[in-house]
């Protein structure tokens, strides 16, 4: 699936973040400056792609989208919700947003797979039918069969599974939008590819909002309809991929790696081929170097 | 407004490196200057002497160019444990401790007798007063310094089979390993907490806060296990085997002041067990 496409947009973001600063430690001769100044927003429906190095305030950012941190200076909301309000209800922020971190099954405690994703319901109060049917919905949208996977112990699964089952456990909740830190990271290639299909598959058949935070750039430009490019808690570029991926020499200044097939094309520029900048796609790049080679004598 | 900063309030196990006099100093003399208060702090039996002892640790905070409230917030999250302590003694002591002191107060079974009253004050008194002694010593130690401090003061008790290095070590890990378990506890309260986890309510729940606290220390437990194995691969893969024929990077220097401190601190421990305080 090619979401390189812009899509039209409702007219009120579903999350706003207006000029937020942070510090951290605040009170103790360990502060520091996390976000200066950032501004984003996601709308309903849309894949956004959050970039940047290590440091660049990107999991703090994370941290504003569910309540997690309640914004001093700036503003954030969240659907209805003014999170610098001081009686914002932040558990309704909480079930809206699901925000899965970076390594999530560390956060997997119960013994039994099934028992663990139900955490989340069972702190709503729901009712056992209702738990239960969240479950196994959970399970079924990452790919562990819930009849085959719900009485399993967690220490069996192995790495990739023990991951879907903790992402399982956020999308029980039934939120709106899912922010994923880092999903892939650790994983094997092949448990790679697919947690990347189960996750869009979540955008297409679930119609979840998605806020992708991530070092792997080619699957962020595959699948982002937005990206923001945060530097030293700032957005210093947003737009497609395209025109993000297209300023590679700005991109690479901040110490950032290019989508490998746009490093590629970018290469055949510099030896004065005619490629096209913010190249994003294999086949893309294919349809234009099969161009290239007939085009030649 | 920060729910889950836990680390703000650990001033255990961080180094504030503001390069003063007690950091400047011989770590053997710190250990045993501190080791001297703390003799102190533990063995002062009255009001004024707690009263000096305080004053004396705002001094030692000031030595070390500590912020003050950075030193005091490593009392907030102890205030709950402190306060329990303060009832439960007040509560059930009764008659039962120095039954010859006067009554203070009573209602029903419950009796306060003014030797109580004095041994909850001085209760807490030291509680703030250990904390300070070892927070300052914490932050103006690093943690390779406490580590050679601690084996040059143990290599003497080797002829009796004292393993001086790996008791060090131990002492250094454990240390070491403070922040790095706040941090990893703080990372699995957000983690839950995204995931529909309630924390927090009044600091006075006890049985509510404790039951929120299984989905953080079960993963916190399995963590620090696994950390620990790292660790022993990491040190097995460069070849560590203990403390046998190992030489130090960093000879520690020893000049005649830096033994002021621990005299000094002996004068002050014997000059608050023999003074005639009244109360």
């Amino acid at each position: 699936m090619s979401s390189l496409e812009t899509r039209p947009a409702p007219d009120r973001p579903l999350i706003q973040i207006e000029d937020l600063w942070h510090t951290y430690m605040v009170g103790t001769p360990f502060e520091r400056v996390a976000l200066r100044g950032l501004s984003l927003e996601v709308r309903s429906g849309e894949v956004v792609g959050i970039i940047g190095q290590t440091g660049s305030g990107k999991s703090t950012v994370l941290q504003y989208l569910n309540g997690l941190l309640r914004p001093t200076r700036g503003r954030v909301r969240v659907g209805e919700h003014d999170l610098g309000r001081r009686g914002a209800d932040v558990q309704a922020v909480r079930q809206m947003v699901g925000v899965v971190f970076q390594d999530p099954e560390d956060q997997v405690f119960e013994p039994l797979v099934g028992d663990d994703v139900a955490y989340g319901p069972r702190q709503l109060g729901l009712p056992f039918e209702e738990i239960r049917a969240r479950v196994r919905w959970a399970m079924d949208a990452v790919g562990l069969p819930f009849e085959e996977f719900k009485d399993r112990y967690t220490f069996t699964l192995s790495g990739g599974e023990l991951r879907k089952a903790a992402l399982a456990g956020v999308l029980a909740l039934r939120p709106r939008v899912l922010v994923l830190d880092e999903p892939t990271s650790g994983l094997d290639p092949r448990s790679r590819a697919e947690l990347w299909e189960r996750i869009r598959d979540l955008r297409t058949r679930d119609g979840l909002t998605l806020v992708l935070v991530s070092h792997d750039m080619d699957e962020v430009a595959r699948q982002s309809d937005r990206i923001y490019v945060l530097h030293d808690g700032a957005v210093v570029a947003e737009g497609t991929p395209r025109e993000v991926f297209r300023e590679s020499a700005r991109l690479e200044a901040l110490g950032l790696a290019l989508p490998e097939v746009t490093r590629v094309c970018q290469g055949l520029r510099a030896l004065g081929l005619p490629v096209p900048a913010g190249v994003l796609t294999v086949e893309e790049a294919g349809d234009i170097l099969a161009a290239l080679l007939e085009a030649r004598p | 407004m920060n729910e889950f900063e836990l680390l703000r309030n650990i001033t255990i196990g961080q180094y504030l490196p503001t390069g003063s006099y007690l950091h400047r100093m011989d770590p053997r003399a710190k250990i045993v200057a501190t080791a001297l208060v703390v003799g102190a702090v533990t063995f002062t039996p009255s009001l004024v002497g707690n009263a000096c002892l305080l004053a004396a640790c705002l001094l030692i905070v000031r030595l070390g160019r500590i912020p003050l409230g950075y030193a005091l917030r490593g009392l907030i999250p102890a205030i709950p444990l402190l306060v329990i302590l303060a009832v439960m003694q007040l509560l059930f002591f009764g008659r039962n401790y120095d039954p010859a002191s006067p009554i203070v107060f009573q209602w029903g079974w419950i009796v306060v007798t003014s030797a109580v009253v004095r041994l909850v004050v001085i209760s807490a008194a030291r509680f703030v007063e250990l904390l300070f002694v070892t927070s300052v010593f914490t932050l103006t130690t690093r943690t390779t310094e406490l580590t050679h401090g601690i084996e040059s003061l143990l290599a003497p008790f080797r002829r009796l089979r004292v393993p001086a290095h790996e008791l060090a070590l131990v002492v250094a890990i454990a240390i070491r390993f403070v922040p790095t378990l706040a941090l990893e506890g703080e990372r699995l309260m957000k983690a839950q907490a995204s995931r529909g986890g309630r924390f927090g309510g009044s600091r006075w729940q006890i049985v509510t806060r404790t039951r929120q606290l299984v989905p953080i220390l079960v993963p916190l437990f399995t963590y620090a296990l696994r950390r620990g194995e790292e660790l022993i691969v990491a040190m097995e893969a460069r070849a560590y085997t203990g403390g046998a024929g190992r030489t130090m990077y960093a000879v520690l220097p020893g000049a005649p002041r830096d033994w002021l401190a621990p005299a000094g601190a002996l004068v002050f421990l014997v000059a608050m067990l023999r003074a005639p305080f009244p109360f």
